[in-house]
Formats: C-alpha cells, structure tokens, sequence
C-alpha cells in the first residue's frame, strides 16, 4: 500500500477486513460499524483512524524521538566545542582576516569573550564537555556531536520555525507532525506528538513550533502540562463523575449510530474518536502517576531537589511516553521571561550555570534511563536549539546570537556515538569544512526513523511540500 | 506583434489583449521560447461559452447529467423539505434555521417556495459573514502579525468587514478585484476602496526589534503581496517560481519578480479616513484616559522604586573596577572607550523586572496587584482610535526589482520591469512609472478576456456549494493542479459570470436553484465504489460544519448568540492552558482581556479576534487555517482531542447549560422535541424519544443530554 503516492498521502487506502480493524480505534461502535463497512466488493478507501502505524521506506529500528530544545541559543564555546584561543585574544576584537558577525544587538566588533569555563575529554571517546555538564559528560560515548549547523536567522523566532519546520516563516509543518503524518501512531490512547514547554512560558517561536502547519490538524502537536491532568479538556468539569461522563458517551455513541449511513466510514470515524478519547482519560493520568518508578530513577532524574525536579519529571514522563508509544516528544529548556532562558545576552555565566543546573542530571539521567532499559536502541534523543552565540560580547560579559555554526547533538536510535562531526573556527564563529543546514538537520533525522525525505511529501498550494524542501542531505557519519 | 514586452509605452489594457499571439520571435530566450510553446494549457486559454446539453431544464444539471447519464445513473434522491431548507440554511448563513422559518417552508406548497427562500437567506446580512469566512481564507487573514511579537493590527478589521459588505452587497467580482489590488489607484478618494487594499496586507509580517535588515524586510512584504495576488485570483502557484524558473509550469523566474514589481512603489501604510472632527476628539478622550492611568503607573513605580535602587546599587558593587570606574566618570569627561564601558556597566547592573518584583513584600505586591488591577479595568475603556485604513500607498520613487537567485535577496540577478506572466501576457505591458502599475494589473486580470479570473472565482462559488471545486485545486490551474471535472460547466459558468457582470449572488443562486445542489447526500454503494471522490456529483457532498460555523450553531441552539455585525475583533474566554502559551518576556497579568460588555462574547465567530500564534482549541481542532499562507480548501480530520474539547470544554459545557435554561419548564416529551427541533430543525423520531428516556431514566442530566445531541454527527453535518 503505497500511501505517500495517493492523493490524500495522509490517509492510508484500507482495502481488506483485516486492515480496517488494524486500522480502527478499536472503538466497540467502530468495531460494529466496520463489520458493516467491510461487506465483499466494498473497495473505496475509508478514512478511519489517520494516525494508524505505517511502515517507514526503509528498515529502521527507530520508534520514538525526543527533542530537547534549549530555548534562546546555549554558547558552543561554553558547551561542547571547546575554543582556546578565545583567551589569548581575550578583550580584543577579532583578528584581521576573520569576518566580524552583526547579530540581532551587536555589530560583530565587541571585543571577544572567553569561556568562563573549562574543558574536559571525558569516555572512550574523549569527547569534550565543559565543565558545566558533568552528568552528561558520563553519557559522551553514546553522543555524536555536530559542530556545524547553521541557520538563516539571528532573530529567535524565525531560526526557531527554521530548526522546527525547516523554515524561516511561521506556518509550515513542524518536524513532529511529518514524522507522525509518515509513520502514524504506536500509542492507541495517547497523543502521538506530545509537546512540553517550560511552565515558566512558552518559547519566542510559540506553538507554531509543533503546529501542523497546513497538513490535517491531527498532526499537530499536544501540549502536555504538569499535574495529573496533563490535556487541555482531558477530565470533565468538576461535578461530572467519570460515570456520569460514560454514561453521555454511551448516549451520545447511541445517536451516531443512528446517524450513521454503513458506508460512511468519515461518521465511522468520529465514533472512533469519542471512543480514544475515553481511552485517553485513563491513559493519560496513567501515563504521568510516577507512583510505579523507584526511588533510585526518581532521584536520577532529580525529582528530590528544587533545581532540577521541574525539567527531571518532564524529561522522566518523556520516557514513560516513549515506553507508551508516543511517536514524538518535545520538551524545552526555557521560556516566558528572560531570566529562564539560554539567551545569554547579558551575565553569561549566570545565565548558563543556571540552565545547565536545571538541565544536566536530568538528560544524562534519561539517557542512562534509556539505555537500561533497552530503549535507547528505538528512541532517537536530539539536543539543540535556534542559534548558539558569539564569541564576541554583549554588554560585557554576555554574547549575542551566533546562527553561523554551533552545535547540537543525536543519540541513541540509529546514531553512531563518541564522535564528533564537523568544526567551527579557532572562534566558534563560523563553519571550517563541511557546515550543515537544517534542511541536513532533518534529512539525517528522517533518515534515522527510516523516512526518504523526497517520499514523504504533501500536496499543497501546487507544490509537493517536503520538510526539506527541495532537499537535504542526509550527514552519513551521524549514522550507526 | 508585440511580444516580448520590451515597449515602454504604456498601451491600453484592452488593446493589448485583443492582440493575437504571433510566432516566438528569434529574439526570446530559449526559456522564453519554451514558455509560449506551452500556452496552449487548458486554463490559459480564452473561455467559450458552450453549448447546454439538452438533457435538463438548468444548465448545471443539463451539464452534470451528460457523464451521469453515461453511467446509466441519475441524481441522488432530492433532498426532504425539512433537510433542504437545514443544508440551504447553514449554507448560505452558517446558522440554523429558526422554527417559524421551517414553518412556513414546510407549509408553502407553492413551486417557487425554495427560490424564495433561496432569495430571503442572500438577502441575510449572515450571508456576507457566511462568504467572508471563506474569502479570508484564501486570503489568509487575521488581525495581528504573526511571529514573536505578534502584535495586533488596530485598523485590519475593517478589511474584514469590507468584504463582507462587498458580498452582502452582491458587488460585481471584477470591482471587489480592483478595489483589493489597487482601490487606492483607480477609486481615490474612496475609503471602502482604499480598505480594501489592506488585502496586500493580510498576510503575516515579521515585526521585532534589534538590527534589522531591512531589504529582507521589504523581499517578506513583496513576496506577502505576490503570493496573496497569484494564490487569489490568478490561480496559479508563482511563488514556486521565486527561486527557480517552475518546475512543471511554464512560469519564469523572471515572471515571479515582474510581478513582484508591479508592487515595487506600493508601501504597507495605516492612512486616516476619519474626519479632522473625529481626529480631535480621539485626541481628546484619549489624553482623558492616559490622565486617568498616569497616577496609577506613578504609584506602581513608586512601589518597585526603591527595590530597583537597592538591586542596581547591589549589582553595581558586583561590577568589574574597570567598568565601575567608567561609569562613576561624569558622561562629558567619558573616552568612547569609556563610552562603551559605561554602558556595559549600566546594562550589567540594570535590574530585570522579574527581579524587581521577587523583592517585594507581601504587603507590597498585593498593593500592586491591586494598582494593575485597577490599571488593566481602565484599560477595558480605552478609547477606539479614530479611524484609519490598514492600507498601502504608493512610495515616491519605485525600487528596483532584481530577480533574485534562489530567492536571497543578497543575490541580485538582472534587474526586471513590471509585468505579468509571459505565457499570459499577450503583449501586455504595466507601465514603469511609480504610479498606476497595481491599476494596469488589476484592469489586466478584471478584463472579461482572462482566461483565469472568472474560472478561479466561479469554482470558488462551486466549490462552498457543492463541497468540492469543479477544479478540485481551486488556487492552482497548472499542471500540478487537478483537471476540471466538468471543463465546459466551468466555461459556461465563467462566461455567464461574465455576462451577468461579474455578480457572484447570480452564480451562487444558479448553482443553488440546480437539482444537482438539492439532492442527497445520501451513499450508494455503486456510486461510492465507481465514483469514491464524486467527481460526478451524482449525489451532494457530505459536509462538516467549519469550527467557526459550529460554534456559532451551539451558540443559536443554545440562545446565546449575539447577532451584532462588524467592528473591531473580540476576544472571547480562552482555557488557561491556551493563555500560558501565549509568548511575553514580560509580566504575563492582561495578555487577554476580555470585553467589558460579556455579551460580546457570544458575537459570531467571524468576528473573534483571529490571532496567528494564539488559536482557539474549538477552531484549531476543527482544522481553522493557521492564516500563513492562503488556503482555498480546509482538511477535514477528526480525532480524539476534538472529541474531548467537545464534551468537556468549558463553552460546551457552559452553552449545554444555558440551552438547557432555554428549555426549563417544558414537559419532558416536549423538552426532547423541542431540542432535537432547535439542534436539528425535526422533531424527535421514536427511537429518540426512547433513547432519552432511558438516559433520563437512568440518572442522566439535561444538561449532559443536550451537550450528547451537540456533539452528534447530524448537528455537525450539513443534511
């Protein structure tokens, strides 16, 4: 069944008994209605469940991603991509020869800042971390590092919808709803593109970050909030019993049937829906009681200290939502107010001791987490952000934003750890070599979930619309 | 013969059309030569009126039953009376019916009992609102800029209700055109026409502060502009030629920047149309109301006051010497050196807001609570800004316009003119000077002799009739797009458009008078197999309500809508999870304030307040387009976040309430007929009698058994 040629791509042609009931919700109206549907000879393609598991183009073992994205643009220089000569030309201006970077607030010709902090070979692979990630300087050999993205914009929103949807514009789909569009859902009562911003705030870019853009709005991203509720209209108003609820349901499902023709599989549908909507009620209060998780994971993942409870339990819900079948998770560090991003402008050091505080032991933790429980294998984990920052200053003791090279990074999934790719110059200002855009960005990681980035496109407006455009190319040496 | 468009005289609209296409000559480029070869696709052709077939009385059926008949196959059933007047309804108004309406249909057994209805409903005020939905979203309006910021546009709003007077008013199609494209040039001195050009407008536009690159700025608004014109009118997708010549189109690069060009001396511009009496009184009530705020600001500040001191001077100890040192140097006696540290130091000691009002005590920040408060209910009364159109105007001098290598506007290419695209453009010339290009435009794509304009439109009208163009890619005729089902309806409907000057309510109530738009919707199970996508329209289109039009049904069931047309947007209760998204670095206290008068809030959604990153859940989930690009068909997906904002929302569960208010004091038998009448417009059948009974029986509420009939795939589908 080749569903990304069709018309509709979104919509898998179901054509025997079999793929209809793999297809449903599993609903008991939906079962029924479909025993009528799938009568001999009934060929047309009903459009039952658009989230339905779909085999990607080529093998893959990934199943699940989890994004982390650090809002504001953490400093290469002061993570991953050590740069001494920053110190010898400490107070300077950049040496002739080397093109000074106007940013959003500065011309480029403040003088250079160096790291406040120091570097470290850490693991087998002796790759480099400062001395800001001692948690996940334990995880380095199951991290490829890339050293040279780009993207086009030094403002925050735009290099945001760039690293989300591939470009500078609001309103194109973001990765999270091409990769559930190509690959559906492995969860039947939870979202399959779960969101969690920063409780502070939501990023700069805002839920055009995980919208669907023009495809189906079923794509788009769901946000998941702290609490036992984490969907927005998940439980009924207080004074309505789940009973009372179930009852409306049961009533309301009543009447659908009744309005619905055997053949109308689109009816059929929204019937499926109440139903995996009742699913979810359950599910999802389920899947955020850590009630099930020892004492040794919660404090792995900093559940037992103020600095890093907040992002430990999202990025711990991460993996019990990877272990439930979510395709598509997204968590950021940072939003609302400036003081709780990575938008060091002024007070670097402050700033990114601060974040990193919040962040470190949890990651490293989920890493660990992942691979003990021999999840790491399906689960691509992405790190990054819009931009990282200058060498130069702002303000004196901050860096504006660097969009000409910096670095994220992959593991797990499909990823070849202990390595790092590509290079920044003496500065960490701009890509030496081989520099990667995000339309690379999102080859490579259609690649790794076993998506051709040319195959999985949508019709819109006239153009076969692709998260690469009009391509990418896939950076090999990130893959196993 | 004039073809390749290198005269600079500016000739006459008309004249130049009726030239006929000579042989390429030598001097065209090879692509050149290659774009005229490909001018005989079908939509670029000249429309001809065909011939009706003689098999039906209407010339839609008569059109429509020729592949019909072909197959041994006729309409579907007609439509029930009950169920007509239902579809016919929502249709044309996006609200349901009312019971005396049904009445009378139902007991008016004259023949031309439905063309009166048909009259009564386009006579509706709602059916402009009904229209506009759908005009704004090929146009992909909203009311504030989109991206970080996303401000909102104080004046946009008149745009929107420009179009819906344009509808209600059955304004000829090629004047609504002009006055989008260049009301400014060809109508001066008119504002409805100077509105409407806040169509260049309507698109996103990114809006934040630091060094800017402004000619990346302008590159966004041209392309904005293009693409707005192309997508609406010209059906053709030339913004896929922005950065390489189309690929499967007979589009140039060079054809995408002329026609970015005829906008090279138009500007986006907010221009007063009130009178000099209104601009002073603005001036007036408005210095009243910053006078009422000014003392509450003043004691804000007094309160931070002295935080923001202590923390600066704390901060200020924590300074390096050498910057200390600069800073304590009076300002006159500072080097540039100094200069720049100065200001390194005032910025590192400057304390946040977020740190300023950790300071405070209790006491204090209760006090303050209470000031904003205060602050934020003046607000509510902020004086409505004297009027203005968000519009554009002409710039002195035009810019030149360079095609552009893949589109970077850091790449400049050869310089190009004003002009429209080569394989259409049959000699047609839009004159160099600053002044008049976006006329000469608008007059090309107005003539009668397009071959694109009155096809794009008509299939627009189609298409909200009969739930899918007769192009079922209705802003693309290239040869990505989808052939005509019907290409000589879409000829006879296009000249006839034409020919009934351009009145898009003449299209409409022919498509609506046809036995094609009144028969069921009903499936067959031959016609489902040979015909799934029903490109034979041998029986109606399933249709689902948009989010808009399905709010705006819960709130005429339920009582509560408020019917008042036009004016600025409103902003209706949004879920607190919604309000947290909402992005500010600041304090995040009035992001959303809603209207003094509540009964506002249950205005129809058209005129809510369409805010690009803020979307409203009812509307999101039921696929409202984001407004970034132009949509001309809306996806229809169903899922289960729909089901549960629909039963759990606090408005549906807040208008199940109020609908079963409207109902209290009704016998129970009574109470079911008449909420089935109200949601569905029919009584209850027996089976639904039962149905509610044993609900009731069984401990159910009103309440929950009402929000069950509203959340019912027959109150969501059109019949």
């Amino acid at each position: 069944m080749n569903f990304f040629t069709s018309p509709e791509p979104h919509i898998p042609a179901v054509r025997t008994r079999r793929d209809i009931l793999r297809a449903a919700a599993h609903g008991f109206g939906a079962l029924a209605l479909q025993g009528l549907l799938a009568k001999e000879g009934y060929a047309a393609p009903p459009r039952v469940n658009p989230l339905a598991p779909r085999e990607p183009h080529f093998p893959s073992k990934v199943k699940s991603v989890i994004f982390l994205f650090m809002v504001g643009g953490p400093g290469q220089m002061d993570t991953f991509d050590p740069k001494p000569a920053l110190e010898k030309y400490a107070g300077q201006q950049l040496p002739d020869g080397i093109q000074s970077a106007p940013s959003q607030f500065t011309k480029g010709d403040e003088p250079i800042l160096p790291s406040p902090w120091k570097f470290k070979q850490h693991g087998q692979s002796g790759m480099w971390v400062s001395e800001l990630m001692p948690h996940l300087a334990e995880c380095v050999d199951d991290i490829c590092f890339v050293r040279s993205f780009t993207t086009d914009s030094v403002v925050h929103a735009p290099a945001m919808y760039q690293v989300h949807s591939g470009r500078i514009l609001m309103g194109f789909p973001s990765m999270g709803a091409w990769v559930t569009y190509g690959l559906g859902s492995e969860s039947d009562n939870l979202p399959s593109y779960v969101v969690m911003p920063q409780p502070e705030g939501t990023p700069e870019g805002g839920t055009p970050c995980w919208g669907a853009g023009f495809l189906p709005a079923v794509h788009q991203g769901t946000v998941f909030r702290s609490g036992p509720n984490p969907i927005m209209h998940l439980k009924p108003p207080a004074g309505v019993t789940p009973e009372q609820q179930r009852r409306t349901l049961d009533l309301l499902q009543k009447m659908n049937e009744l309005d619905t023709h055997p053949l109308d599989s689109e009816m059929a549908a929204r019937i499926s829906a109440y139903e995996l909507a009742f699913k979810m009620q359950s599910a999802a209060p389920e899947a955020v009681d850590f009630a099930s998780e020892t004492e040794a994971t919660r404090r792995m993942y900093g559940l037992h200290q103020d600095r890093t409870r907040e992002f430990g339990s999202r990025l711990l819900l991460s993996r019990r939502l990877v272990e439930r079948g979510v395709r598509f998770i997204q968590v950021y560090s940072g939003g609302g107010p400036v003081s709780i991003q990575w938008d060091a402008h002024k007070d670097l050091k402050q700033n990114h001791e601060k974040m990193c505080g919040l962040t470190d032991q949890p990651i490293a933790a989920l890493l660990k987490d992942l691979k003990a429980r021999g999840l790491l294998d399906s689960t691509l984990v992405i790190w990054g952000s819009e931009f990282g920052r200058l060498p130069t200053s702002q303000s004196g003791n901050g860096r504006d934003h660097n969009r000409h090279g910096f670095t994220m990074w992959f593991a797990g999934g499909g990823v070849k750890g202990g390595q790092a790719i590509g290079q920044t110059d003496d500065f960490g200002l701009y890509t030496v070599g081989e520099g990667y855009t995000m339309r690379d960005f999102h080859a490579t990681i259609l690649r790794l979930l076993g998506l051709d980035q040319h195959k999985l496109w949508y019709l819109h407006n006239g153009r076969h619309e692709k998260l690469t455009d009009f391509g990418g190319k896939v950076i090999d040496q990130v893959l196993a | 013969m004039i073809l390749g468009c290198w005269v600079r005289s500016c000739v006459s609209v008309l004249l130049c059309l009726s030239l006929l296409p000579g042989e390429p000559v030598p001097t065209l480029s090879k692509d050149e030569q290659r774009v005229l070869a490909r001018r005989n696709w079908w939509s670029f052709q000249k429309v001809v009126r065909p011939e009706v077939p003689p098999l039906a009385a209407h010339p839609v059926d008569a059109f429509l039953l020729e592949k019909i008949q072909a197959k041994s196959w006729a309409f579907a059933k007609p439509l029930p009376k009950e169920a007509l007047l239902r579809r016919l309804t929502l249709d044309l108004t996006g609200l349901p019916p009312a019971a005396d309406e049904i009445q009378a249909f139902l007991e008016d057994s004259s023949v031309t009992a439905y063309e009166k209805v048909v009259d009564r409903l386009m006579a509706s005020p709602a059916y402009g609102e009904r229209w506009a939905l759908k005009w704004l979203d090929v146009v992909r309006y909203a009311d504030t800029n989109g991206f970080e910021l996303d401000a909102e546009r104080t004046h946009a709003w008149r745009y929107r209700d420009y179009v819906i007077e344009s509808f209600n008013r059955n304004k000829p199609y090629d004047q609504f055109l002009k006055e989008q494209i260049a009301g400014d040039e060809l109508y001066p001195g008119n504002k409805d026409a100077l509105v409407a050009t806040g169509f260049l407008r309507a698109g996103p536009e990114h809006v934040v502060g630091g060094n800017q690159d402004l000619e990346l700025n302008r590159q966004e608004a041209l392309v904005e502009m293009t693409a707005g014109v192309s997508g609406a009118f010209l059906g053709l997708t030339l913004n896929c030629a922005r950065c390489h010549n189309h690929k499967f189109d007979p589009i140039l690069q060079a054809d995408y920047y002329r026609l970015q060009a005829v906008f090279g001396a138009t500007k986006g511009d907010e221009i007063s149309i009130a009178s000099k009496a209104e601009e002073e009184r603005y001036a007036h009530v408005q210095q009243a109301h910053a006078a009422k705020l000014e003392p509450i600001k003043k004691a804000i500040t007094e309160i931070e006051k002295p935080h923001r001191e202590r923390l600066r001077a704390e901060k200020r100890t924590r300074l390096e010497p050498h910057l200390l040192a600069a800073l304590n140097k009076p300002k006159e006696e500072r080097s540039p050196e100094e200069k720049i540290l100065a200001k390194n130091a005032e910025d590192q000691s400057n304390p946040a807001w977020d740190e300023v009002l950790a300071q405070l005590n209790p006491e204090e920040r209760e006090r303050r609570t209470g000031l904003r408060q205060q602050m934020h209910a003046i607000n509510l009364d902020e004086p409505e800004p004297a009027a203005k159109a968000y519009a554009v105007a002409p710039m002195d001098k035009p810019e030149t316009t360079y095609i552009l290598k893949v589109g970077d506007h850091n790449s400049k290419l050869d310089p190009v003119g004003p002009g429209v695209p080569l394989v259409l453009a049959n000699g047609f010339q839009i004159p160099e000077a600053a002044h008049g290009r976006r006329a000469a435009l608008a007059e090309w794509l107005a003539s009668p002799e397009h071959p694109l304009t009155a096809r794009v439109m008509v299939n627009r009208i189609w298409q909200l009739r009969m739930g899918a163009g007769i192009v079922r890619t209705p802003n693309d005729y290239g040869t990505l797009g989808e052939r005509p089902t019907h290409p000589q309806l879409l000829n006879w409907l296009a000249a006839e458009f034409v020919a009934q000057g351009w009145q898009v309510k003449a299209i409409d109530k022919l498509i609506l008078m046809s036995e094609a738009y009144r028969q069921s919707a009903e499936l067959d199970e031959t016609k489902l197999r040979e015909d799934p996508e029903n490109k034979l329209y041998a029986r109606a289109f399933r249709r689902r309500l948009e989010g808009e039009a399905l709010r705006d049904n819960v709130l005429a069931v339920s009582g509560m809508l408020n019917p008042k047309r036009g004016g600025p947007p409103i902003k209706t209760p949004i879920e607190p999870e919604v309000y947290d998204l909402i992005f500010t670095e600041y304090e995040a206290d009035n992001l959303w304030p809603l209207p003094k008068d509540r009964s506002e809030m249950y205005r129809r959604s058209i005129y809510l307040l369409n805010k690009r990153t803020v979307r409203l859940p009812m509307m999101a989930n039921f696929d409202q387009p984001d407004t970034m690009t132009s949509c001309p068909v809306r996806p229809v997906s169903t899922h289960a976040l729909q089901s549960l904002s629909m039963i759990n929302s606090d408005f549906m569960q807040q208008q199940s309430k109020a609908f079963s208010q409207r109902l209290q004091g009704m016998p129970a038998e009574e109470r079911v007929h008449a909420a089935h009448q109200l949601t569905l417009g029919r009584p209850a059948r027996p089976v639904e009698l039962q149905l509610a009974r044993e609900f009731l029986a069984q401990g159910g509420t009103w309440n929950d058994y009402l929000l069950a009939l509203m959340n019912r795939n027959e109150f969501l589908y059109l019949p």
